[in-house]
């Protein structure tokens, strides 16, 4: 965006400064004024306590009002809902695992030939020698009973909203905050409503896995082909058969999208429900093992829970994918083989609980974990604290505290903090001579930012700021959304951790930005990277959100930098993938434009590609945020200090207003950035005319 | 053409209005007051409505051919959808043998369309989860036709459209052609009085156009429905129709036979249409014989009522003297000039 254009007037000469720009130089304002003035009024920098409503506590009694009321029918639904699942638990745990294994062989067989056959066999087998297969079984009987709940309500709410078009502008907001409320904040009230026990993991999961199913079925549904829907109708059709007969079946690839992620969700937030006590299920013993810091069964029950992620999700969704019928009878051989090794499996006397063969394994993880750790301690403690003493800390307090004579070899003093503006007022300078308005006005905001953090920021410049950037990216209404938005986080007095979350949910994005851009680039200009970075990229998708701090949890430990390396693996997916997916998709005839221009790989990638993929990486962008909030809270888990750590105390504390205060403050933040980047990424695609 | 038919009409179509946008029909009921239909519709206009189809009056006798033509967004498609009530259109009446159709119920409306109406789309709108056979027999299973009596009747269907063999394949492994035939199979599986085709052959290569245009003509030659057929080719309309209603911008602004639109058009804009089209293949003597009979006519080179321009000159070419024109039976009917032949031919040069 090019920052000012001196444009002449018949009448005369006149400065006019883009949108952009006055944004800017508005912040710029604001940020002096608080910079300048902050010493004398305080409440410029710090929002009075004195000013903040008790908003958990009245959230409690609103809460809690509505909660007691509607507990008895919650209850008698916990009570009808533990029937089915004590007898699926049951099933699977009563059918002999080579029994198990094979009809999931089979199963793969008849969906994707060899190849899911295998992945399923090796699958299950892995399992069964980890000695977790009970374990195993108990989380497969939750998700077996909470995903056909997921998909009748997803599929009942997607058809609702397609059938009342008037109804979809509320089911698009409230699948919107479904989705961008933090996992662990549903689980506070639903704990209250339904009581300790698995039932809340259960209904936690249907809760957390209905909107992808009810987004897909809705999408499909859009999309069928309006002639398809006309010969319905000329066929004399009432509007059921129409709907079931035609459009339904019509829709069904879009519905196994929507299948396949609602099963990936309701396995994720099963395991995610285990922090409120588990019932030994493989979440639990991974959240355990963990907590024990026994990485060597953390890392097998957490690869069990990794297989079972992948199983579930090659299988569903190679159902969306069309295909060739298989044979049969090659599924009925798998299934005799498998009851031939059932018998041999009785008689032999192995336990039902599987060969538990790898503990040896688990061990010799264990041992090489601390080998690892003690040969390597040493560096790896020198990237974790260069990170934080370099780049994390001055980003959360300010150079002005960060810089201490311990860690940077001199105390920051007033001379420095006099440096520091000075060069950027220079910086700023030379840009206004350059007519780069907009930039300038960004050196000296990134320079205050830099001097005092951004947990330290004044109230005023983080609120007007995100105002600013709406008026820009969506105009009044966005901006309008933003401030009050944030204003209300402001007065409920969380206002320091909502900070907390904003640096290290910023810190994230912005390094997946950087790394995930590169990445994406990188697989655009080589076949062979993508070769590489998809299957990895894949397997970060597929495996649920706890497991990645397992890894992180091994090499450095306990604290920030693990949740910000955490965050990152998480988070960066999108942005790898939609970078790709943006600068490869130009179309042919563009790129063929730009060749015949005699434009070189790198220029038809700077000049043509790059702009043409601006909305798909604002998208992706977009993705990576919302993905680091998700993450943000599971990282509570392993110590941070932010929202999220709220939003978990409360889970242990039983308290509801806490909890939805907090996880309403966390949704209010992702949903801010989402809709600040959405306003980009639309702005884009309209000047692009897509 | 002449009312020959005295049957009252399979559809007729009443002032018909099709308005886009919010709170039309009140909107239009306000316009009403502006005059005539233009200023009808420049009312609209003002209010940022789109009259997609403006005060739209014709009818299609039994057994008739009609063919809608115009370019795209001359709302044709709107007016098919009207007719069949795809849409409901903001004001008018569309009767069906009498039966006023826009006050139709939903029951009756979707009586009708299981017995009465067919309808082929532009592209196809073929189920793509059902086999050929279920695609044609669906109408019958939304009538409640057992599966033995569905499969039989789209068997004769099938074979109708030159499918047969193909009953049991899906729609994505057909060729665009066949694709076709079986929304046209689907459209006859009721056997409907009314048969609505929407750009039927747009689709498709120009040499199975032309293929699928005689076979439709053959399947029309036995089973005389009454049709309206949709599109954009002026040629199309000429071959197939028995009469043509030419639309812009939500009007209809000429209906006649292929003849008339032809020789006569009513302004440049369907004179522009026929430009191209070669006269004389599609106009017949009698559309310039002489006025009166000249007593004393020399040559008689044999011809008839009903000859085109084309075979008419070829068989006057040395002549220039006014010639007879006979009818069936031989009886001297009305003359043409050779001269007046060759002009008629020569004023779509230009």
């Amino acid at each position: 965006m090019s920052a000012t254009e001196a444009v002449s007037h018949g009448a005369g000469r006149q400065l006019m400064l883009t949108r952009g720009s006055q944004a800017a130089l508005f912040v710029l304002a604001v940020v002096l004024l608080c910079r300048l003035l902050g010493a004398q009024f305080e409440w410029l920098v710090k929002w009075p306590t004195a000013l903040t409503v008790p908003m958990a506590d009245w959230m409690t009694w609103l809460v809690g009002g509505f909660l007691d009321v509607f507990k008895p029918i919650a209850r008698t639904f916990t009570f009808l809902v533990s029937y089915p699942m004590e007898w699926v638990g049951w099933l699977l745990n009563a059918v002999p695992w080579p029994m198990t294994v094979a009809l999931v062989t089979a199963l793969g067989w008849m969906i994707g030939g060899i190849r899911l056959a295998a992945l399923g066999f090796f699958g299950l087998m892995f399992v069964v020698f980890t000695g977790y297969w009970s374990q195993g079984m108990n989380t497969l009987a939750l998700v077996a009973v909470s995903v056909p709940l997921a998909l009748v309500m997803g599929a009942a709410i997607g058809i609702l909203a397609f059938e009342y078009p008037r109804m979809k502008g509320a089911v698009n907001a409230l699948l919107d905050v479904m989705q961008t409320v933090p996992t662990f904040a549903y689980l506070v009230p639903l704990l209250v409503l339904f009581g300790f026990g698995p039932v809340v993991g259960l209904i936690a999961s249907a809760i957390y896995a209905a909107p992808p199913m009810a987004r897909n079925v809705l999408l499909g549904l859009e999309r069928v082909d309006t002639e398809i829907r006309e010969a319905a109708v000329m066929s004399g059709g009432t509007r059921r058969q129409q709907l079931f007969l035609v459009e339904l079946p019509a829709a069904t690839q879009q519905i196994m999208i929507g299948v396949n992620q609602c099963l990936m969700a309701a396995l994720s937030m099963v395991i995610i429900a285990a922090v409120i006590g588990g019932f030994d299920d493989i979440g639990w013993e991974v959240l355990q093992t963990m907590r024990k810091a026994l990485f060597g069964p953390a890392f097998l029950a957490g690869s069990v829970v990794v297989v079972f992620a992948i199983i579930i999700d090659r299988m569903s969704a190679a159902l969306a994918e069309p295909r060739q019928p298989q044979n049969r009878t090659v599924a009925y051989g798998i299934l005799a083989v498998g009851a031939a090794v059932t018998i041999w499996a009785v008689l032999a006397g192995w336990p039902p609980s599987g060969v538990a063969a790898m503990d040896g394994l688990a061990k010799r993880v264990d041992e090489g974990v601390g080998v690892f750790t003690a040969t390597y301690g040493t560096t790896l403690d020198n990237i974790k604290n260069t990170s934080m003493f370099y780049v994390l800390l001055p980003l959360r307090i300010g150079l002005a505290e960060a810089v201490l004579p311990f860690t940077w070899g001199f105390a920051w003093t007033v001379k420095h903090t006099a440096m520091l503006y000075g060069s950027a007022l220079l910086i700023s300078l030379i840009l206004i001579f350059k007519g780069r308005v907009t930039a300038a006005a960004m050196v000296l905001i990134i320079a205050y930012i830099a001097e005092i953090g951004v947990a330290h920021l004044a109230w005023p410049v983080v609120i007007l700021g995100a105002g600013a950037i709406g008026w820009v990216s969506g105009g009044w209404k966005l901006a309008r959304l933003a401030v009050i938005l944030l204003c209300l986080i402001l007065i409920s007095g969380l206002w320091e951790r909502a900070l907390l979350s904003l640096y290290l949910a910023g810190a994230a994005v912005f390094a997946c930005a950087v790394i995930g851009g590169l990445l994406g680039l990188w697989s655009a200009m080589s076949t062979t990277a993508w070769m590489i970075l998809r299957p990895i990229c894949d397997f970060l998708q597929t495996i649920p959100l706890f497991v990645f701090l397992i890894p992180v949890l091994m090499f450095f430990q306990i604290g920030e930098f693990s949740a910000f390396i955490a965050i990152c693996m998480y988070a960066v997916v999108p942005m790898i993938r939609y970078t790709r997916h943006g600068l490869v998709s130009t179309p042919d005839d563009i790129i063929e434009a730009a060749t015949a221009s005699g434009a070189g790989k790198w220029q038809t990638m700077f000049e043509v590609r790059a702009p043409f993929a601006a909305p798909t990486i604002l998208l992706g962008l977009n993705q990576t945020i919302l993905y680091a909030f998700a993450m943000l809270v599971i990282a509570a888990l392993i110590g941070t200090t932010e929202l999220g750590q709220s939003i978990f105390l409360a889970l242990g504390q039983y308290d509801v207003g806490l909890g939805i205060t907090a996880g309403a403050a966390m949704a209010i933040l992702a949903l801010v950035a989402d809709r600040l980047v959405q306003g980009f990424a639309e702005e884009r695609r309209q000047a692009l005319g897509l | 053409m002449t009312d020959k038919n005295s049957t009252a009409p399979a559809i007729a179509v009443e002032d018909l209005w099709q308005v886009f946008g919010e709170n039309a029909a009140p909107a239009l009921r306000d316009a009403r007051g502006a005059g005539d239909d233009k200023a009808i519709a420049q009312a609209l206009k003002d209010k940022t409505l789109i009259p997609a189809v403006r005060a739209a009056n014709f009818e299609v006798k039994s057994g008739e051919l009609f063919v809608i033509m115009g370019l795209s967004g001359s709302g044709k498609s709107t007016m098919i959808r009207c007719i069949s009530r795809l849409i409901e259109p903001t004001a008018g009446a569309v009767r069906i043998d009498g039966e006023d159709i826009l006050q139709a119920s939903d029951k009756r409306l979707i009586d009708l369309r299981r017995h009465k109406l067919g309808m082929v789309f532009q592209h196809f709108g073929l189920f793509p989860h059902m086999t050929v056979a279920d695609n044609v027999a669906f109408p019958l299973k939304m009538q409640g036709a057992g599966k033995a009596e569905r499969r039989a009747r789209a068997m004769d269907v099938l074979e109708l459209v030159g499918l047969e063999g193909r009953e049991d394949t899906y729609p994505r492994n057909l060729s665009g052609g066949q694709r076709q035939r079986v929304g046209i199979a689907r459209s006859l599986a009721v056997n409907p009085d009314i048969w609505f085709l929407d750009e039927p052959f747009s689709a498709l290569d120009p040499l199975i156009r032309r293929q699928l245009q005689d076979e439709f003509l053959n399947i029309q030659a036995t089973l005389k429905k009454s049709i309206v057929f949709i599109t954009h080719d002026i040629q199309e309309a000429l071959k197939l129709a028995d009469r043509i209603a030419i639309m812009r911008d939500g009007e209809i602004v000429q209906i006649g036979t292929p003849e008339e639109i032809v020789l006569h058009p009513v302004d440049d804009y369907v004179a522009e249409f026929s430009k191209d089209v070669p006269k004389g293949r599609h106009a017949c003597v009698e559309s310039i014989l002489m006025d009166g009979i000249p007593d004393n006519m020399p040559d008689d080179p044999g011809i008839k009522i009903g000859m085109t321009l084309d075979t008419a000159l070829t068989k006057c070419m040395e002549l220039y003297e006014p010639v007879p024109v006979r009818d069936a039976d031989g009886k001297v009917i009305g003359a043409v000039h050779p001269h007046e032949l060759a002009n008629a031919l020569q004023a779509e040069e230009t």
